[in-house]
């Protein structure tokens, strides 16, 4: 009898420990990749990286597997995946591709589909989407997940934040613009050339114009071409809509940035905000970290971030940019494997929750809804998640960088006088048509604008 | 060692036609073939195309090309002009000194020192229109401040400023060693026969440094035309065209649009320009040294 | 022995203005040199405003040499490796070749389809020489290799040298040459002993400049290299960014590569002194 009753004894306690125990193993927000080869990773020198380091090192510590980062200049990025790809055996395991030059290696066929790799991964629901950008319809020429395959996961996205200094519009007694038209009124009090300019955005020529201006165009309902998911590569950019986007554009510019807004960078916005010398400013949001460092900002604190503003009237709009990683096809199945597993473990809560606490913008929205966003370090996450409601891609077709590159020279003519909009945008809608005529697109064009 | 002395002549040149010929002609063969196909990726393969007239149509037909090769012509011909008459002005100068030169040869070779794309990024601190030091000192003299980099009419100027402290140290290091090659009995010849030193300048030194002022200028041109980092991180060809050069255009097409085909024939266009302006430039001044 | 030491120095007035002028163009020389040194010091946000009183700093050199994301001195030991065996390498077979060309007669098209071919090949832009030479170098296994970024400075550096040595030769009066044949030096004992010795001056600038252009070039090492076999420029390029350029690390770095590339010239110029005027004959 006594030994019955140690015998059910000891039954019941082994019982409780193994239910206890479970309990604990499911809220581990990890992923179990098991034992994989090390691999290589094509990354970028950049703001985010130390967020990347330290997951990577959880990564290696966690599972034992080996990771090795090739850290590039971001000028050497494109030149290095490309190399990787087009020789024999591609020395990176995992690629980081700039949204931009991803129609290039999607139509290139370089990349393994993440699917084809491992049949049961998937991004997870609260990664957030990046207009889609991860995945390739090759019969569509398009990014779109129907009819599409999942080429790539993104590490990291951007989408441009409207900063703003608190002290400042508070004394001024002004309330944080959700219209250009606010905006013009706060330039308005705010603008003091040589000493304080209202606003400031990027002018200089190329994908810095390119990118600010798209904010205005897309604002106003314009498009670059009338619809390409239906392949229709109508060129529509010296539309009346696009025109006007442009003259606002000139409009904020001239009255709210500082006399060389033709050259400004985005290097040049986040010194004009953090040496104190812009009162307010669109900047990308991978910037942000630099005005609560005492080392790099003297107005530390003192920075607040909303949704980027819309002109009166229209629907909110915003332009996305994002970093994919994908598999190249190049590699040995045991090296594309490892990929993928790395890549899962990278997307759980656990992984993008170190990835934020550590300087880095997750892609998991439940991370943005953590307690994390009650850090004031983490105060610019509400606006960064309310514009990925309706932010969307552009340029989403092979021609995009000869696009970006007529776009970023015709409008900085415009900006700096050499042309009016009109005419900007006319040569640009007939360099544009030409393009695609090449390239035997549909296209077509509309009645220019009176310049 | 008989061997060696016989066929000297031969096994002296050989080592450089062997390197060149296992590490160039690969190069330079793809260029041309390059510059006579479009070239598409698909599958993962390059697929070759032969469309030498369609790349001919796109060189005149590019609308960029224009400007950046007036732009290019302008950098080119004001830069080295300005950085060989400084670095022979500097070279004579120096070799003058009774001491420190040593020192000076040193010290004259920190701006070739220091990499590109440092130099890129530090003038454009110092060019910046609100915080520079060149408008910090304007200011503080009671001048307003200038737009160097965001104005048409100034920004190639501050380009080619850079680039004049950037080279004339290269000028300099190959004509100061040609005149202190220069053999002294000439000189010490001349001064006895009651030469003035700026006669002796003129009429013997320079004379005698006509290699090496030929190397400096065809080695210097031709970087010139290649110029690429510090104007790339200076202004990337804006504002408008004015800072656009042909090295940076090649770069978009080739590079950034991924135009494999067309770049290459940009390239060779490119080269045949220098070479034009090597020959011209060698007739005006053959011409002139006759004259 | 050279020319400026006793032949024709400065005097008087022009003495004057000869040691003024060479300190203006000093000042202009080291002028933005001594700013770049000043911002190493600086922390960002004093090299943003452009203050002069600042707070000085290590903390811009201790990252860029201690970092945990820095390998700086590895690259630095990169560089040393690979500018210093690319020099000597470029400068024997440059300087034999040169002169071969000079002293001994070769058919003309021998002369000028080589010289030619190099300074053709010296046009071409790096930026188009990095693909094929990427594949080729993948075929070989020479990827990732010094050895094989070695060889590449050496392809690079060779037509300057060349035509530069060339030039250097051709000012060697052939009297003496004439001279050394005559007393019975064999072609190899000429070279070293009576042309080589004149030429120094030209071998150092030579020398110089191909081992600058070797530790500065960028295009070539960045494609060629990966995170060990990394070399300064490729360092130093991760400061510049994709949106901001984080000046004072960038500032650290270019001070720190200038002193090894300094010293390393320093002592390559002594040897060349030293080790080819021994013995010389005039």
């Amino acid at each position: 009898m006594q030994t019955m009753k140690r015998l059910l004894a000891a039954t019941a306690i082994l019982a409780a420990s193994v239910v206890a125990g479970i309990p604990v193993q499911a809220q581990q927000p990890f992923a179990a990749v098991g034992a994989q080869p090390p691999i290589t990773i094509l990354v970028n020198s950049s703001p985010w990286y130390a967020g990347f380091e330290k997951a990577v090192e959880l990564y290696e510590k966690q599972t034992g597997n080996k990771v090795k980062l090739d850290v590039t200049p971001y000028g050497g990025m494109l030149e290095k995946a490309r190399n990787a790809v087009r020789g024999a055996r591609s020395p990176y395991d995992l690629i980081n591709l700039d949204t931009q030059w991803t129609i290039e290696f999607y139509e290139g066929g370089f990349l393994s589909p993440l699917k084809d790799v491992d049949a049961a991964f998937d991004l997870p629901k609260e990664v957030l989407s990046y207009g889609d950008s991860g995945y390739w319809n090759a019969d569509k020429r398009w990014r779109t997940p129907q009819g599409g395959k999942l080429m790539a996961w993104p590490p990291n996205g951007n989408v441009l934040l409207y900063v703003y200094r608190e002290d400042l519009l508070k004394a001024a007694g002004i309330a944080p613009p959700k219209t250009w038209e606010d905006v013009l009124a706060s330039c308005a009090k705010l603008q003091d050339p040589g000493k304080m300019y209202g606003m400031v955005m990027r002018g200089e020529r190329g994908n810095g114009i390119r990118f600010d201006w798209m904010y205005f165009m897309l604002g106003k309902g314009a498009t670059v071409v009338r619809d390409p998911a239906a392949g229709d590569y109508t060129v529509t950019i010296n539309s009346p809509q696009a025109r006007a986007a442009l003259d606002l554009y000139l409009d904020v510019a001239k009255r709210c940035g500082p006399p060389n807004a033709g050259a400004l960078g985005q290097g040049d916005l986040i010194q004009l905000i953090s040496t104190g010398k812009a009162a307010q400013g669109m900047v990308v949001s991978a910037a942000w970290s630099n005005f609560d460092d005492a080392n790099k900002s003297a107005v530390v604190g003192k920075i607040a971030a909303v949704a980027v503003p819309q002109p009166a009237g229209g629907k909110p709009a915003a332009l996305l940019g994002n970093w994919n990683m994908a598999i190249p096809k190049n590699i040995p199945d045991a090296q594309k494997q490892a990929a993928i597993a790395f890549s899962r473990w990278f997307l759980t809560s656990g992984a993008q929750r170190v990835y934020a606490e550590a300087g880095a913008i997750p892609v998991r929205e439940d991370t943005f809804r953590s307690d994390l966003a009650q850090n004031p370090k983490f105060r610019w996450m509400p606006a960064y998640l309310e514009m990925q409601k309706y932010a969307t891609q552009e340029l989403g077709y092979a021609e995009g960088a000869q696009v970006e590159q007529i776009l970023g020279l015709r409008l900085n003519q415009a900006l700096i006088g050499e042309l009016s909009s009109g005419k900007a945008l006319n040569l640009a809608a007939k360099e544009i048509e030409e393009l695609f005529k090449k390239s035997g697109r549909r296209t077509g064009a509309l009645p220019p604008l009176p310049e | 060692m008989h061997i060696l002395n016989r066929w000297f002549k031969h096994w002296s040149l050989l080592p450089a036609v062997l390197l060149f010929l296992l590490l160039t002609i690969y190069p330079m063969a793809n260029l041309v073939r390059m510059s006579v196909s479009t070239i598409t990726f698909a599958g993962g393969a390059a697929h070759w195309a032969w469309t030498p007239l369609a790349n001919l149509q796109l060189l005149t037909n590019d609308a960029v090309l224009g400007a950046a090769a007036l732009n290019t012509a302008i950098f080119v011909v004001v830069s080295v002009a300005i950085e060989m008459a400084l670095g022979l002005a500097l070279a004579l100068l120096v070799a003058r000194l009774s001491r420190g030169k040593g020192l000076a040869r040193t010290v004259m070779v920190l701006p070739i020192l220091v990499p590109a794309v440092a130099i890129g990024s530090m003038w454009k601190l110092m060019y910046n229109y609100d915080f520079g030091v060149f408008n910090q000192a304007l200011t503080a003299i009671g001048f307003g401040p200038v737009n160097w980099l965001g104005s048409t009419s100034v920004a190639l100027l501050a380009v080619i400023l850079v680039d004049i402290w950037h080279w004339t140290p290269f000028v300099f290091l190959i004509l100061f060693a040609a005149v202190e090659g220069v053999p002294t009995d000439v000189i010490e010849a001349a001064r006895i026969d009651g030469a003035t030193p700026r006669q002796i300048t003129w009429r013997i030194i320079i004379p005698l440094l006509k290699p090496a002022l030929a190397v400096a200028l065809i080695f210097r041109s031709i970087l010139a035309f290649k110029t690429f980092d510090e104007v790339f991180l200076l202004t990337s060809g804006g504002p408008g065209t004015s800072t656009e050069l042909v090295s940076l255009h090649l770069y978009k097409v080739f590079f950034e649009q991924n135009q494999l085909g067309y770049g290459a024939m940009l390239s060779l266009a490119i080269i045949i320009a220098i070479v034009a302006f090597l020959l011209v430039s060698r007739r005006a001044l053959t011409l002139r040294a006759m004259a | 022995m050279s020319a400026g030491t006793s032949a024709l120095p400065l005097v008087g007035r022009d003495r004057i203005i000869g040691y003024g002028l060479m300190v203006v163009a000093v000042l202009c020389v080291v002028g933005p040199f001594a700013w770049i040194l000043m911002s190493s010091f600086k922390h960002q946000i004093a090299i943003l405003t452009g203050a002069w009183s600042f707070t000085p700093t290590w903390s811009n050199y201790a990252e860029v040499l201690f970092g945990r994301r820095s390998d700086f001195v590895g690259n630095v030991r990169n560089s040393a490796v690979v500018a210093s065996v690319s020099t000597v390498l470029v400068l024997v077979v440059g300087t034999l070749a040169a002169y071969s060309l000079h002293r001994f007669r070769w058919a003309r098209w021998v002369t000028t389809g080589f010289l030619g071919w190099t300074l053709i090949f010296h046009m071409i832009p790096a930026l188009t020489l990095v693909g094929p030479w990427y594949i080729a170098f993948r075929e070989l296994g020479w990827y990732d290799t010094l050895g094989g970024l070695i060889l590449t400075h050496v392809t690079m550096n060779l037509p300057m040298t060349v035509w530069l040595m060339m030039a250097f030769f051709s000012e060697i009066p052939p009297e003496i040459e004439e001279a050394a044949r005559v007393d019975g030096c064999s072609p190899l004992e000429a070279f070293r002993y009576v042309a080589l010795p004149l030429a120094v001056p030209g071998l150092i600038a030579a020398g110089i400049l191909a081992f600058i252009f070797s530790w500065n070039e960028f295009s070539i090492a960045l494609n060629l290299t990966a995170r060990d076999t990394a070399t300064v420029p490729v360092a130093i390029a991760r400061f510049a960014q994709q949106y901001e350029v984080q000046h004072s690390q960038m500032a650290a770095a270019a001070v720190i590569s200038t002193i090894p590339a300094l010293l390393l010239m320093a002592l390559g110029q002594r040897f060349i002194v030293r080790g080819l005027t021994l013995g010389s004959v005039k």
